[in-house]
């Protein structure tokens, strides 16, 4: 993608600008809390100081990505009601992730997934199981991400892609790699606010623009969208039902196996504050998603089908072109302002997503499989923190340059649903079980984890939005579903079962009592650090 | 440090953790709680039993009604259209409820858990304190 966007010459320097203060401010805190990190628990946990309150700001800014803002508006503004969907499936996960995991993991883990996994697991297969699930989700996450900070800032602020991939790589690093957990959770925390206060100016800008009722926003979008009423109902976007319930599972599922959100339930001093701030981070989620719907909505009044080929692919630039509208229009000072906020509002997101996935992946290299199996618990802590900086290095540069050799071709929505998909399908019942069933075992976990990746990568690899041509005609194996998740998310939990059913194994390392015990009431579970 | 071979490892933590942890081998010598024991307890089956009251129907609950919405928007894409109210749908009506159905299960959980769940609880985590003094 080009830059579309009529850039008018002070435009950059604008956006530039406020990208400056964004940087200048996440840097300062990172300098802060550099100074605050030196432990383990320190590196992954922020010293388990952070607040119920601030942990829910944080968790919003980790989950809304650039994708829910830019990607869903511009859903929305494309085809309506089906862009919707998404914000539904992303809002209703965190029930999961409240009424089965939060308080539990905060009970039952220290930092990262495979904690809880190789409690009563043999420690080293659980581990390495947990970490691959780990890593495969963070990977296609942290991919899709970069990719899509690249195409964004190009877009947005005319820096090429190459430069604007290898910036956020660059910021991303340093706050993880000097600021460790305090630092990535102070810039999800600023992102969120600044994100919230972007929307809901543009918000309210839109009602007072259509004159206060929301109502009257629902008939202009209709009126000026060339598919009319079929605008405001589903199958504009997705044509197979199928697709639409396996792509629903995914989302409702896939959100409770995502290691970066998860990880963010051990940086709290106890299991109060991980509840609480589930309630928190689904406050702020919610209306941000209702706030996403006036955005495309009232692109769509405003804008009108003009444009639709400056908006560009998937219509990421919908949201952009609406903030310009609103402020004035194209060349006006208040457009140029309003254009400027809300690119620097997407690249603080995408900053504060990407740091959130780095640490969750150093944490299941350095912890998972550095410390605890290649050293098997024989390393100091200080080298431990040491192996998780160099592991955050090399998993930002691979990311990278992953991102720049593949470039703008890479498709991020097919790597967003992959990880997705991972994540309901591998992580998120192995899991589950390892905290809820009993007979549960290592080989039920390691064949689990097996099901769900080869699964859904398989599946995914062979869909038609891998294989070019009209629906499946492309797929070698005529696969035509773009999302994996209703076939693979029940063979993750068949893996589980079988493996766990088909081995003799017994005596686990520790017993199901212990974790049931300590995950349910919180006995003997990590403390803060005292600083 | 010492090696452990299971279990989250004693990586330089405080030896002042909190009761049952693996620091506590290295620690001041103190007896690890009886998990069978605090597992078979009616308090501790209690807890899991009154925590599973509101989580298991609340659960089935919100699968069910959000499914409901995924078939809705897969197969009756027509009745979805439909216009509720000037122009709006049958479609938005339903999401919008599963806003609504977020907010409401999440704060009613946060308000059982404190009312019912957090007194068990404590209780229980009190008299475990007592018997490992």
């Amino acid at each position: 993608m080009t830059s579309f966007l009529p850039l008018a010459a002070d435009l950059n320097e604008l956006a530039l600008a406020i990208f400056g203060v964004v940087l200048a401010v996440t840097l300062g805190i990172t300098f802060w809390a550099s100074k605050r990190t030196s432990s383990a628990t320190d590196f992954y946990a922020a010293g388990r100081g952070i607040t119920g309150v601030q942990n829910g700001f944080a968790i919003a800014g980790d989950y809304m990505s650039a994708a829910s803002f830019l990607g869903i508006a511009g859903l929305i503004y494309l085809f309506g009601f089906d862009g919707f969907l998404y914000s539904v499936g992303f809002l209703v996960a965190f029930l999961t992730v409240l009424f089965l995991l939060a308080e539990r993991m905060r009970n039952a883990g220290k930092y990262t997934i495979a904690d809880v996994l190789s409690f009563r697991l043999k420690e080293e297969p659980a581990r390495v199981a947990a970490a691959s699930g780990t890593l495969a989700v963070a990977a296609f996450y942290l991919i899709a991400q970069m990719v899509g900070a690249g195409v964004l800032i190009q877009a947005l602020v005319g820096l090429s892609f190459s430069a604007s991939v290898l910036i956020t790589g660059i910021f991303m690093l340093c706050y993880v790699v000097f600021g460790g957990m305090l630092a990535t959770t102070w810039v999800q925390i600023v992102k969120a606010v600044m994100l919230m206060g972007a929307a809901t100016l543009l918000t309210v800008l839109v009602m007072i623009k259509i004159g206060g009722n929301p109502i009257s926003l629902f008939n202009q979008a209709r009126d000026a969208s060339p598919a009319g009423d079929a605008y405001l109902s589903p199958g504009l976007f997705y044509s197979n039902p199928i697709d639409t319930v396996s792509l629903g599972l995914a989302l409702v599922l896939g959100t409770a196996g995502l290691p970066h959100i998860l990880m963010r339930f051990f940086t709290v001093p106890d299991a109060k504050a991980a509840r609480s701030s589930v309630v928190w981070a689904v406050f702020l989620i919610g209306a941000f998603y209702v706030m996403t719907t006036a955005l495309g909505f009232g692109a769509r009044a405003f804008l009108g089908t003009g444009a639709e080929e400056a908006a560009g692919a998937g219509g990421n630039l919908a949201a952009p072109l609406l903030a310009e509208n609103l402020g004035g229009g194209a060349g006006t000072f208040g457009g140029d302002l309003m254009l400027a906020i809300v690119a620097a509002v997407a690249f603080a997101t995408i900053l504060a997503v990407v740091a959130g996935l780095v640490i969750s992946a150093s944490g299941a290299v350095a912890h998972d499989l550095w410390s605890n199996v290649i050293r098997r618990g024989k390393d100091s802590d200080h080298e431990e923190v040491l192996v998780a900086r160099i592991a955050a290095v090399s998993i930002g540069a691979i990311a990278i340059a992953v991102a720049i050799i593949g470039g703008e071709g890479l498709n991020i929505s097919f790597m967003v649903g992959l990880a997705f998909a991972v994540a309901a399908s591998a992580n998120f019942p192995a899991l589950l079980l390892a905290l809820t069933w009993k007979r549960f075992n290592t080989m039920g976990a390691v064949t689990g984890v097996l099901f769900g990746i080869v699964s859904s990568v398989f599946l995914v690899i062979m869909s038609p939005k891998v294989w070019p041509g009209p629906d499946s005609e492309g797929s070698p194996i005529g696969w035509t579903l773009s999302n994996p998740g209703i076939v693979s998310i029940p063979l993750g939990f068949l893996g589980c079962y079988l493996g766990t059913v088909l081995s003799k194994e017994r005596g686990n390392e520790r017993t199901f009592s212990e974790l049931n015990v300590r995950a349910e009431t919180g006995l003997g579970a990590e403390e803060a650090a005292a600083h | 440090m010492p090696a452990t071979t299971s279990g989250p490892p004693a990586s330089g933590a405080p030896p002042q953790g909190p009761i049952g942890t693996r620091e506590r081998i290295t620690g001041p010598p103190r007896r690890e709680p009886d998990w069978e024991a605090i597992e078979a307890s009616p308090e501790f089956r209690d807890l899991v039993a009154k925590r599973r009251r509101f989580v298991l129907p609340a659960t089935v609950g919100f699968l069910t009604w959000y499914l409901t919405f995924i078939l809705l928007a897969g197969y009756a894409e027509g009745f979805m259209g439909e216009s509720v109210y000037q122009g709006f749908t049958v479609g938005y009506l339903i999401a919008l409820s599963q806003f609504f159905m977020v907010w409401g299960l999440s704060v009613a959980y946060l308000r059982y858990s404190e009312r019912v769940l957090d007194p068990l609880r404590d209780a229980l985590l009190a008299r475990e304190e007592e018997n490992l003094r």
